[in-house]
């Protein structure tokens, strides 16, 4: 049976989050009800209410969350009604080519993130006759959604809410970039443009990982002392000042990784980090740039002569199912921070506050808490 | 005691290769001098006389060579007076951090590539009171040349030199491009972007991977006709074409590796290669020119793609030259099929012209004494 839920919605670029009430469908075979208890505010949501985010219109908004099970479609074995789960932005559905070869991030059933279509082409959010997509198949800044099982990753009972929802996005990409996809080992030296939600993961990643400098470049104060709270040996408003240090503390060998998880990825940025990056070094772009922008334009030759390394990274190149309950067990054992990512809680009315804040570069991490 | 040495060299950038006659210092320590039989012409020779890469001037061509030690310096500790040796473009001083972390591609004794000086601030080569450097401290358009010990590669007595010339650059850097720096599995998708001395071996590198699909793209047919012999199991004039059958022989997953190798690096083909690469998929970088990559970050995060810079293709020079003179030996690695035709050390500007003109995969000069 249909029931209504609260949700902010987008229905275009640049006209903010709208909250309505929206019709859910029953879930059907394969996916779940979910009644979400948090919802993180991820700066790729932003990106699509700016307009850097190619989507669908109308949109639910929201891709981090955290809730109960309320009910199941037909056929489905991950969860059962009453479990607490995460969302994973990404789905693992464990049996595709990516899934099969250790690239959960890269499941083929990711493909709808944009439409939030559901894979037989309909919709389970409606209003009056339009149907809306969840952002990632998901729309977590509604009450309820109805997901498919493999986005569901359970959760134990002791893992509060708002630090949960952060697990299903913003965690797993920044720590993954530093672990998993930059590959960072004992002795290295890292530099990281950006200490928000994500960067301040890679930074905690980094440092797990045994990295001897982990540098982090931050136009903000507070993100800048955040940063050496979550393990940064150094910090430097500007890529300049990093960069002079990095010659200086490495004797001119430059750094082994640099790391991009800004807001918005700028060509200045991934050149800089080029330039940073020493002999066999590797440059992880995790950041979402401007639709239009060819961020990533250097000369092939700075790639060449020090075999240097430009990779994208989705998801931290982490695969869900294995790294999601392996960060909270960080988390527990008190290897991880977590609710020090948490700055300020919103209700679902705020969530256009809530950005205004992220921009204003007041928060690490803002976190809905749904009410009921 | 200095001697005289006949050599091709480049007096600035559009110049012709002009032969002269060269004074050549004694080795002093941890140098030798080697008489040389064979030399590589490699596109990257021709990148500096064209002025498409830096180099100080004037300079003595050639950074492939092969030949016979013919004195040592004091302290040379790796070859001896008659060993046959190979060089390596870039020196393997064994000791860096590079060279101490299994990547003698990146030793830090390479630094003067691009101006043929010794560390001690001085030149071996001279004419008329002029300094000339060798390519890559190198030099091997010349009959004789002094290099540091760390450049060479002793290979045993009955290794042709004109076949051994090549392993000291295109061999190892294309093989290797597929081998290491690319890192080609068992089973995987690749695509090679242009089939000349270094692509050829890229397709060579790629198929005893065991790659399924080694698939080349050069617009010329004599090359598509050699990439066959190498071991290209698809050849394709365009990169459309190749991408066509990709998307096709995949089922839509793309490529896992894409290669590029082709004589002048430009944006196209860096953005062909990406676009044909899959999920995680990589592209690998080998040649020279000015190629700017040229992407919304998107293209690379979305599917998780690598672009890897790519020096010498990973290889380190002391390891893999014996390896693949060893395959070669094996019948693993062709090698002699590599070389087109051969020329006197005069005609290397008609050598450069053919290669220009698609005639040759490779050329190799053979020095008279």
């Amino acid at each position: 049976m249909r029931i209504t839920t609260r949700a902010a919605i987008a229905r275009g670029p640049h006209i903010g989050w709208e909250l309505v009430d929206l019709q859910l469908d029953d879930p059907k075979a394969h996916e779940i009800r979910v009644r979400l208890h948090a919802s993180g505010l991820c700066h790729s949501d932003d990106h699509i209410t700016s307009g850097d985010a190619r989507v669908r219109f109308p949109m639910v908004g929201g891709h981090e969350g955290a809730g109960i099970v309320e009910s199941i479609g037909p056929d489905v074995r991950r969860v059962k009604p009453g479990d607490r789960i995460i969302c994973s932005y990404i789905p693992a559905c464990g049996a595709c080519r990516p899934c099969s070869t250790g690239h959960q991030n890269m499941c083929v059933k990711g493909l709808n993130a944009g439409s939030g279509m559901f894979l037989d082409g309909t919709f389970r959010f409606h209003l009056g006759d339009e149907d809306l997509g969840g952002f990632c198949s998901l729309g977590t800044f509604s009450q309820y959604a109805v997901v498919s099982e493999w986005a569901c990753v359970p959760v134990a009972d002791d893992i509060p809410w708002e630090v949960a929802c952060l697990v299903g996005c913003g965690v797993p990409t920044g720590w993954g970039s530093a672990v998993h996809a930059a590959g960072v080992r004992a002795g290295d030296t890292v530099v990281i443009f950006g200490a928000g939600g994500v960067g301040s993961n890679a930074v905690q990643g980094a440092r797990y990982a045994g990295a001897k400098n982990v540098i982090v470049v931050d136009p903000v104060e507070f993100k800048r002392d955040m940063a050496k709270f979550f393990g940064a040996t150094h910090a430097f408003a500007t890529a300049q000042e990093a960069h002079d240090f990095v010659v200086e503390t490495t004797r001119g060998q430059l750094a082994d990784h640099v790391i991009c998880t800004p807001g918005v990825v700028t060509e200045e940025i991934v050149n800089a980090a080029v330039l940073m990056t020493g002999k066999g070094g590797k440059v992880t772009i995790t950041a979402v740039g401007h639709f239009d922008e060819r961020a990533v334009h250097v000369h092939a030759g700075l790639l060449i002569g020090y075999m240097r390394e430009i990779r994208g990274a989705l998801f931290g190149d982490s695969n869900p199912l294995y790294d999601i309950p392996m960060l909270l067990g960080l988390y527990r054992s008190g290897d991880l921070k977590l609710d020090e990512l948490v700055s300020r809680k919103y209700r679902l009315d705020q969530v256009n506050e809530a950005y205004q804040d992220l921009t204003d570069g007041k928060n690490i991490r803002g976190v809905i808490v749904h009410e009921h | 005691m200095s001697m005289t040495t006949r050599a091709a060299v480049c007096r600035a950038p559009g110049q012709p290769w002009e032969i002269i006659e060269l004074e050549l210092d004694e080795p002093k320590a941890n140098e030798i001098r080697i008489k040389f039989h064979a030399a590589g012409l490699c596109h990257s020779d021709d990148h500096i006389q064209k002025g498409d890469a830096p180099m100080r001037m004037p300079v003595v061509g050639g950074h492939e060579g092969a030949g016979v030690v013919d004195a040592i310096g004091a302290g040379v500790t790796r070859v001896a007076v008659g060993d046959h040796v190979t060089c390596s473009f870039i020196p393997a001083c064994g000791s860096c951090r590079y060279c101490s972390t299994g990547r003698q591609n990146l030793c830090d004794a390479g630094k003067n590539a691009g101006t043929g000086m010794f560390p001690d601030g001085t030149f071996r080569f001279h004419a008329d009171g002029e300094d000339f450097g060798g390519l890559c401290v190198l030099g091997t358009f010349s009959q004789y040349a002094v290099v540091s010990e760390f450049s060479v590669i002793r290979i045993p007595e009955d290794i042709p030199f004109d076949v051994a010339a090549l392993v000291a650059c295109g061999v190892p850097t294309g093989w290797g491009s597929a081998v290491r720096a690319g890192g080609v599995r068992a089973g995987q998708t690749v695509v090679i972007y242009g089939a000349g001395g270094v692509g050829s071996n890229a397709v060579q590198g790629a198929s005893l991977a065991g790659a399924k699909n080694v698939i080349v793209v050069d617009p010329v047919e004599f090359k598509r006709e050699m990439a066959g012999v190498f071991g290209a199991t698809h050849t394709f004039a365009t990169a459309k074409e190749a991408h066509e059958f990709v998307v096709e022989t995949t089922w839509g997953e793309l490529a896992d590796h894409a290669i590029i190798t082709v004589g002048i690096l430009h944006d196209q083909v860096i953005h062909d290669a990406i676009q044909v690469v899959g999920k995680s998929g990589q592209v690998t970088i080998t040649a020279v020119g000015n190629g700017w990559i040229d992407e919304n970050p998107g293209m690379l995060i979305g599917y998780q793609r690598r672009i890897r810079g790519s020096i010498y293709g990973g290889c380190s020079p002391l390891f893999d030259v014996p390896l693949l003179i060893g395959l070669y030996q094996a019948g693993d690695l062709k090698l002699d099929e590599l070389i087109t035709r051969r020329y006197a050390l005069e005609e290397v500007n008609q050598g450069y012209q053919d290669m220009l003109d698609g005639k040759n995969i490779r050329g190799v000069i053979i020095h008279e004494h």
